[in-house]
């Protein structure tokens, strides 16, 4: 089992017993945040459909062929390069999961439709799933999303879930990971985020340099300490 | 049926009613307040944490529990808006504000006579309901005073008594007494703003903020951590009234606060007055009265008019205290025109310092500056923040927009925002918006909200001539200064559809007399001498001034009405 799966598997029990997670937590079933029998379906995941490899980071809601094209949509958006990383590196599909398995709930059928428009639209115009195409074509089906040129989706609108999966992939990217995204950071440290800090000194605000002081230090660590 | 009598009912213990409850309390009356949020304390803020705060809104209505619909004219179908800017607790907006504290400008109170005496009546809009206010800032500067001293504001007079004070706002209104904190430390938002707008002959300043920049009443300074809008305050530097009033209150030993109270409507009966309130109760039960002398509605302007709406009576069919018609009308917000400067040359940590509209010119707000020939009236503050208003990765991401020829999204995103997001600074003109009769809240029919109450429904539309002229003017304002900066990359964005902006205004609106108004300079109700409705709803004009202090002080001055002349002699005040 991978590092980040002991990550996601923390983050899952803390999840169940921990006042911070708040209105995911009650959401997340039992089996999934107590038995490790649970997570060999992340770590190991079936035969897929499409022969594709399966994502890392998924199992709390989405299926497996769901979980692919949302890897390969979010790294278009967001993608890694040596030194650079991206939505795979930081786990931003691992975001997405728990979120809509607790405090996106609302928005599964919102997601569940607009992958299989998404999906549709891929069939009809280049004979395969969104995920194992190019990433040149990725990006034309992308841009045709963002601008609304699809044809074939109805709800949610192309634009609509195009800006939704933007949004979250930022989420993903930036938010603290105790949320199962920036996985180590590391969309904090792709832009130079120090991470909360109680306090700065004016010579820290003087300063036109990047801030050097910073230690990282996530919501769990914080927690802990106080 | 659980039935209390106190002296007075406060609904919605905010910026307004907080203050109300404390200063009644000390006069000795008995205060109940509903709050229909929790009642949170500073320890519940430990953790910065800004999907939570800034983007899942925790300190926020839920729109899809509390929605309020817009529509931009009577023939559009309103929906839902997707994130709503006021309280949900104790403390109302303040726990959660930028805590940008402001006093109007002598002219903000007179617009109409304002503008006629300097360009002639043919510069209102014709379809504009700018009228003056029924109070002066001489008669309210004794307030303002007074709340700065009381929650705390830290800044620099730039006018005492009438003497200008370079490195404060020299356009403000005469002050008796400076700030009782000095100004906060500025960061590099603030230093680079200052450089600019002083060398294009402007006068910037650091901004007024009710954040204590030392230890006062109790309470430490500020830490500079930076994540102030959206958040609570971690240490309780930030003045709001959970940290401040409502601790006043709680000492007078004669204020109860009932949490979790979804009050949903004022009762009156058949002499004129109104009775009290009933509430849906934080455990479920829907019967829940309270008999009062007072009944104060103070929380949000939607709220506000809303509460008023459904508590018609067969004398007032079409809303409580609306003999005037005008309940619900010449809704205001300001409109966020934004400008951002990136720069290749040097790191600005926008993620530093208390977060929102830190350094402003008030060079091109309210009639500071000759409109002869602009083809608009009044204007806005222009300051410098972070993207987002608080200054983390995700606020900054969501809202900057690139600049033209960066994409959104894919590598050449990824590189623009990995290289700038620490580089960037943004530029706020929240400008004035006139008021329109036909800009309206009232009950939309379609929309309920998880009490089964029909949702606040907001009909506007700002795109006028004379907003779209100012907010031109004022984006070229803000390209202006961040060339001046030397940045790299300097843009505005888009403007948006049309929708209300921050800082939504009016509704129940104040005046000189009781057919072009709700309530009188007082909060009183012109119908109903028993009912003040207090805030931000009160306001005829909107100033490009964030509202909250100029609300503090109305409350301070109700609050002395109350207690020095009301008490001795209920009945009209005016």
């Amino acid at each position: 089992m991978s590092k980040h799966d002991e990550a996601r598997r923390a983050f899952l029990v803390g999840a169940a017993v921990g006042a911070g997670a708040a209105a995911g937590a009650a959401l997340i079933p039992d089996a999934l945040a107590q038995t490790p029998q649970a997570q060999p379906a992340a770590a190991t995941p079936p035969a897929h459909a499409h022969g594709t490899t399966a994502s890392q980071g998924y199992g709390a809601w989405f299926n497996v062929d769901e979980s692919a094209t949302i890897q390969a949509f979010t790294e278009r958006l967001m993608p890694g390069a040596p030194g650079k990383p991206g939505a795979t590196d930081a786990g931003v599909l691992n975001y997405i999961d728990l979120a809509l398995a607790g405090a996106y709930a609302d928005q599964r059928d919102f997601y569940r439709r607009g992958i299989a428009q998404l999906e549709a639209y891929c069939q009809a115009t280049y004979k395969e799933p969104f995920a194992k195409l190019s990433a040149a074509r990725q990006d034309e089906v992308i841009t045709a999303l963002e601008q609304g040129k699809t044809t074939g989706f109805t709800w949610p609108s192309a634009q609509a879930f195009f800006n939704t999966l933007r949004t979250h992939t930022i989420e993903g990217m930036f938010a603290d990971p105790v949320y199962g995204g920036n996985k180590d950071f590391a969309g904090w440290l792709l832009v130079g985020f120090p991470g909360a800090h109680p306090a700065f000194t004016p010579a820290d605000m003087a300063s036109k340099e990047a801030f050097a002081g910073g230690v990282l230090i996530g919501l769990q660590t914080q927690a802990k300490r106080s | 049926m659980a039935t209390e009598k106190t002296d007075v009912v406060i609904v919605g213990v905010g910026a307004a009613g907080g203050i109300l409850a404390a200063e009644l309390g000390k006069a000795g009356m008995k205060v109940i307040g509903l709050e229909r949020g929790p009642r949170r304390r500073t320890e519940d803020f430990a953790a910065q944490d800004e999907l939570r705060y800034f983007q899942r809104q925790d300190l926020r209505p839920d729109p899809k529990r509390q929605p309020v619909t817009w529509r931009p004219n009577t023939g559009a179908r309103a929906t839902a808006i997707p994130t709503q800017s006021y309280g949900n607790q104790a403390g109302g907006g303040t726990v959660h504000y930028g805590a940008v504290s402001w006093r109007f400008h002598e002219d903000d109170f007179r617009v109409r006579s304002q503008t006629i005496e300097r360009y002639g009546a043919s510069a209102i809009p014709e379809d504009s309901s700018v009228i003056d206010w029924p109070v002066s800032y001489a008669e309210l500067e004794p307030y303002y005073e007074r709340a700065e001293y009381e929650i705390g504001v830290s800044g620099k007079a730039g006018n005492l008594q009438g003497k200008r004070i370079d490195g404060g706002n020299v356009f403000e209104a005469p002050r008796k007494r400076d700030y009782p904190l000095p100004a906060l430390h500025v960061d590099q938002v603030g230093a680079n703003f200052e450089a600019a707008t002083r060398k294009l002959g402007y006068h910037p300043f650091s901004t007024p903020r009710a954040i204590i920049s030392q230890p006062y009443n109790g309470r430490p300074a500020c830490s500079y951590c930076g994540f102030c809008q959206g958040f609570g305050c971690h240490v309780g530097a930030k003045s709001s009234i959970l940290v401040t009033k409502l601790v006043d209150a709680d000492k007078t030993g004669n204020f109860k606060l009932i949490t979790g109270a979804m009050c949903y409507r004022v009762n009156s009966d058949n002499s004129g007055r109104v009775t009290g309130v009933s509430y849906y109760g934080p455990d479920g039960s829907a019967d829940n009265a309270i008999e009062a002398e007072i009944v104060i509605v103070a929380p949000f302007i939607y709220d506000a008019v809303r509460l008023l709406l459904l508590s018609k009576t067969d004398r007032f069919t079409t809303g409580l205290a609306n003999s005037s018609g005008h309940l619900g009308r010449h809704l205001m917000s300001h409109l966020g025109t934004r400008g951002f400067a990136a720069f290749d040359d040097r790191h600005i940590n926008v993620y530093m310092g208390p977060s929102a509209q830190k350094h402003t010119i008030d060079d091109f707000n309210a009639d500071n500056f000759d409109h002869k020939s602009l083809g608009f009236i009044r204007g806005a503050q222009i300051s410098a923040g972070p993207a987002g208003l608080e200054g983390g990765p995700i606020a900054s991401a969501m809202n900057m927009p690139p600049p033209p020829g960066v994409p959104r999204w894919g590598a050449g995103y990824r590189d623009f925002f990995a290289k700038y997001y620490t580089r960037h600074l943004a530029m706020t003109g929240q400008t004035e918006n006139l008021p329109y009769a036909d800009q309206t809240i009232d009950l939309d029919p379609n929309i309920r909200d998880a009490w089964g109450l029909p949702a606040p429904r907001m009909t506007y539309d700002w795109r006028r001539p004379n907003e779209v002229k100012r907010v031109e003017f004022v984006n070229n304002k803000l390209l202006e200064i961040g060339r001046a900066m030397g940045a790299t990359h300097v843009w505005t964005a888009p403007t948006g559809p049309g929708a209300p902006g921050s800082h939504h205004q009016g509704g129940v609106r104040m005046g000189g007399n009781p057919r072009e108004s709700v309530v009188n300079k007082y909060a009183q109700s012109w119908d109903i001498p028993n009912l003040f409705v207090i805030g931000s709803a009160n306001f005829p004009t909107s100033a490009g001034f964030n509202p909250t202090l100029t609300i503090q002080a109305l409350a301070y001055m109700t609050a002395d009405a109350i207690v020095n002349r009301y008490r001795k002699s209920p009945g009209p005040l005016v």
